[in-house]
């Protein structure tokens, strides 16, 4: 059995999450191969491996809180250990949820949890939300947005109930220092504002992705898979890729170009190929930004 | 399709509705791929509104709560409000599954049995009381007692079930992979005494099932209780022996069902027989051994009809009254308004195919087979109040306006399903409505045709008929059969959104507007009266104009099309201006001398629910677009270009009779109805 995912880039699938499919293929969309790691399978199995993703869903039925019972799962120890080891790890959604939930994120302090992904905050309604928002890169060195420009704005949609990024002043301004804020919600012109639908869950400081210190492991709220391709973009969408998508119309082969969310893939292979010789690659270029 | 009476519990019911017919598309094989969800509601400002409000909300609610973690698409849907669903709510629900035609897997036990032992196998969720008699409750009066009902309604689980989703694929994976096929039935009504009886006797054989094996809830249960509950999340599996061990492994092991929900699992109980006798063993004794066929076999009915007499007539239209002010009415009521918030609600982005979302067309598109230009488009539809005054143009329209939704972006109408939901079938005059409702849907299948087969009907591939939906005082829903449609899409980068798209573009109705606003909601909203001119179901016509259209899209000129229907022409014109979301920022005049020679007058041309097609198409192909329609047999109205001031104007005889800035227009559509889903502020 060993070896399955060497060189792949492993879907851990927690009972429960529903995303694992679409996120591989998203992954293989760059030329990365992937494959489904069931949570109860060999966690070795993952010692080679490229990366690792936490895709989304409802890991656990969400008992007791998002992101928690799949926290404390036994597969986890191995993601920390290889997270530790300089290994991309993302969390999509409630892979995000996880990865708060484990304190991987924002991993300041070994094992503590520092943030939570607390249930959104809109002006005019509650629970669950699923829409397109936009997303602004931060000066990061985190690993995952290593093919984005400066100040790069992508759209991508969201769906969650519980995405509000919320800590402590104190933490908030380490995350800052440290470049840990990798992404905020912003307009489509890129600018950002804290109120509701540019944030659309009450995110402090419009907070959207997170990563750790050294900018290997990332926390995402957003699903860049559902934005790999040009299809998947909303035509009616405002800016820059809703005008590249209705220019495709009429074109299927044009609709099969890259979609704003695969960006996040091409980073991961852009840091892959950086370092070959190592499993998955380099280690992550952050250091204390 | 399947629907729900929602008499008990709110959102656990809507979401037990989502939860059996999902599973019924999976247990063919299938990938779920999306899910549509047709709603009809009370009267949100009548005597009950309040429990009208609480009824919707909790609704939409158990539609998120169930569909969202299970990981399949919303893909559409409808809302409707009305007095005459006070008493009785209609959720219906739709699902669409993808599966390879050579793998369908059959509900029923193999013939290979015959050959080789088989044993019958139930997984999923521990068995206890939940749904017990829910086969009888779904079709009884609703007498008041709500409290001596509860236990009636199934606790769903789309945690279990996208687990147990996982695992069916494995087990089919091990079947294919080894050649031995497998019978595979969901537990729906009747609980283990139906799903085994029936694939027994579809496949002609007879099984023994010892109940003794079955895995319980904590609890006690009697053997009646054990063989007839409606717990939800449960399949049953007639495999051949040589792969029980593997499959019971998948699900046990593998997914570690036991582990990860209490008592949950896969067990064998019982096995396939070749003496076509159905046998219920319990602690021992036999407590059931007769023939199968006499126990699947259906009754049959004869029941009688009478049809209604009731009188319907035209309102006479107020000359003081403004047709600016009145169409601001009519786009923010509750059944025009935009529900953009409740998809929301929804997840319509996972598993990554969408390509039109809810609301931002007539139909949701998505792309099945990565890399292939093929589409799939989905339309749900039923106008309960053409059924009022016409029960056979209710049938016959709600499936002529579901193809239409799918034509407009660009699909062939290719299948259709049908949720049949009446009142108390034993007055005679409720039961004419439903035999009336049958008979123009079958009359508009054929009457369409497929139009990629001419001469062949679209085919109804499946449907549920529900009765006696009325409440305490006895009265009847309105007659609302709810049909929902496929459509195939040569290429889904031509299905655009209703949004206008680019300035100088031109406008154009395919099809002519008739004097029909009965049942239409600019007579009910304005004048408080249904009228009586129906729109009249003209197959050839709708199949003429959905050819054209369908045509316009494959020669890649459709920029944006909208059909015409519930507010009329206007109501579809303000809808392209502003797009689903809001924002849209072109805008248009109308000039009704345009229609001066089908002698209608104003009110008549902007409201009337005939239903056509406006196509926005860029400009210099007017010979190309005129000779289509000539070819086509098609009315063909050049309505005039989009103007980059946002806006909409009518005009005629060089007259201006309203205009409309594109703010007060947006503030009506989008907010209208948000209050009844307690909305509080704008975006």
């Amino acid at each position: 059995m060993a070896g399955i995912f060497d060189g792949k880039v492993a879907i851990i699938q927690f009972p429960g999450v529903n995303c694992e499919y679409e996120t591989a293929a998203a992954a293989m969309s760059v030329g990365l191969e992937a494959g489904i790691f069931r949570w109860n399978d060999d966690p070795a199995l993952l010692d080679a491996c490229t990366a690792v993703v936490l895709p989304g869903g409802f890991s656990y039925q969400d008992r007791i809180r998002a992101g928690v019972v799949a926290s404390k799962d036994r597969i986890m120890d191995k993601v920390s250990e290889l997270a530790a080891a300089g290994r991309p790890v993302l969390g999509i959604c409630n892979g995000a949820q996880v990865l708060v939930e484990s304190g991987l994120i924002p991993g300041i302090h070994w094992e503590r949890i520092d943030l939570a992904l607390a249930p959104n905050v809109m002006s005019d309604r509650e629970g669950y939300y699923c829409r397109w928002v936009f997303l602004r890169k931060e000066e990061s060195g985190c690993m995952w947005t290593g093919s984005f420009s400066e100040a790069e704005v992508i759209p991508v949609p969201i769906a969650h109930a519980e995405g509000r990024f919320i800590t402590n002043d104190e933490l908030l301004a380490e995350l800052k220092t440290n470049g840990q804020i990798v992404l905020r919600y912003c307009d489509h012109r890129g600018k950002i504002t804290g109120t509701f639908p540019v944030n659309p869950n009450g995110s402090m400081e419009n907070m959207a992705g997170v990563c750790n210190r050294e900018g290997n492991v990332l926390a995402l709220m957003p699903h860049p898979e559902r934005a790999t391709w040009l299809r998947q973009v909303p035509e009616d969408l405002p800016g820059a890729w809703g005008r590249k998508r209705r220019r495709a119309a009429g074109d299927p082969g044009a609709m099969e170009a890259e979609g704003p969310g695969q960006a996040f893939f091409s980073s991961l292979l852009l840091h892959a190929e950086a370092d070959p010789s190592a499993p998955g690659g380099g280690i992550g270029k952050g250091g204390e930004g | 399709m399947r629907r729900f009476e929602d008499k008990v519990a709110l959102i656990t019911g809507a979401a037990t509705g989502i939860g059996g017919i999902v599973r019924d598309v999976y247990c063919m094989g299938a990938d779920v791929v999306g899910v549509l969800d047709p709603l009809r509601f009370g009267d949100p400002r009548g005597g009950k509104g309040q429990q009208v409000i609480s009824i919707a909300r909790g609704v939409v609610e158990g539609i998120a709560q169930y569909g969202n973690p299970l990981g399949v698409p919303n893909l559409g849907g409808d809302i409707v409000f009305d007095s005459g669903y006070d008493e009785n709510c209609l959720v219906n629900v739709v699902a669409v599954g993808l599966v390879r035609q050579s793998r369908i897997l059959r509900s029923r036990v193999p013939s290979d049995a015959a050959d080789r032992p088989y044993k019958m196998i139930l997984v999923g969720k521990p068995t206890d009381d939940s749904g017990f008699g829910g086969a009888a409750f779904a079709s009884e009066d609703l007498a008041g007692e709500e409290e001596a009902n509860r236990g009636a309604v199934q606790v769903p689980d789309p945690f279990l079930k996208r687990v147990l989703s996982e695992a069916n694929k494995k087990v089919l994976e091990l079947a294919w992979r080894r050649g031995v096929v497998v019978g595979f039935k969901d537990l729906g009504a009747g609980g283990i005494a139906c799903v085994t009886s029936e694939m027994a006797h579809a496949g002609g054989f007879g099984v023994n099932i010892d109940l003794d094996r079955v895995s319980l809830a904590i609890g006690q249960y009697s053997p009646a209780v054990v063989s007839c509950s409606e717990t939800q999340e449960r399949y049953c599996l007639a495999v051949p022996d040589e792969i029980v061990d593997e499959v019971l492994g998948i699900y046990n092991e593998d997914f570690e069902l036991p582990h990860i929900y209490h008592g949950a699992g896969a067990a064998v109980i019982g096995e396939v027989t070749g003496d076509g006798v159905y046998r219920i063993m319990s602690g021992g004794e036999t407590l059931c051994e007769a023939p199968v066929d006499v126990i699947t076999t259906g009754i049959s009915y004869d029941r009688s009809r009478k049809s209604r007499r009731r009188i319907f007539e035209e309102p006479e239209f107020d000359p003081d009254r403004s047709i600016h002010d009145d169409f601001l009415t009519l786009l923010s009521s509750p059944n025009i308004a935009s529900k953009n918030f409740v998809y929301h609600r929804y997840d319509s982005e996972v598993q990554g195919r969408a390509v039109v979302r809810p609301g931002e067309a007539d139909a949701g598109v998505i792309a099945p087979l990565p890399g292939r230009s093929v589409g799939l488009a989905f339309s749900v539809d039923g106008n309960p109040f053409y059924g009022i005054i016409d029960p056979y143009q209710g049938g016959a329209l709600a499936m002529c306006e579901a193809a239409r939704n799918v034509a407009a972006v660009g699909g062939i109408p290719s299948a259709v399903t049908d949720c049949l939901n009446y009142g108390n079938p034993e007055v005679e005059e409720i039961f004419w409505e439903f035999a009336e409702g049958v008979r123009g849907i079958g009359d508009a299948c054929r009457g369409i045709g497929l139009i990629s087969h001419e001469g062949s009907p679209i085919p109804v591939v499946s449907g549920n008929v529900s009765f006696y939906n009325q409440g305490e005082s006895g009265r009847s829903i309105p007659p609302s059969p709810i049909v929902a449609c496929v459509g195939v899409v040569e290429d889904y980068s031509r299905s655009r959104s209703i949004r206008f798209k680019d300035e100088g573009d031109v406008l154009y109705l395919v099809g002519e507007p008739l004097d029909e606003l009965g049942g239409g909601e600019y007579y009910r909203v304005i004048y408080g009266t249904l009228g009586a001119n129906v729109p009249e179901a003209d197959f050839l016509r709708e199949r003429a104009q959905m050819r054209t259209v369908i045509d316009m899209h494959n020669h890649g000129w459709v920029r944006a099309c909208h059909d015409v229907s519930h507010g009329g022409l206007i109501t579809a014109l303000a809808g392209m201006m502003i797009g689903e979301n809001g924002g849209g920022s072109l805008g248009f005049t109308l000039n009704l001398d345009v229609f001066n020679g089908c002698g209608l007058g104003p009110e008549t041309i902007l409201f009337s629910e005939t239903g056509v097609f406006i196509v926005e198409l860029p400009g210099g192909i007017e010979r190309d677009v005129l000779a289509l329609c000539a070819r086509n047999r098609v009315k063909l109205f050049k309505l005039g270009s989009l103007v980059s001031r946002p806006g909409l104007e009518v005009t005629a005889g060089g007259a201006r009779l309203a205009a409309w800035d594109h703010g007060e227009l947006q503030e009506a559509f989008m907010t209208g109805c948000r209050w009844i889903f307690g909305i509080e502020r704008n975006e």
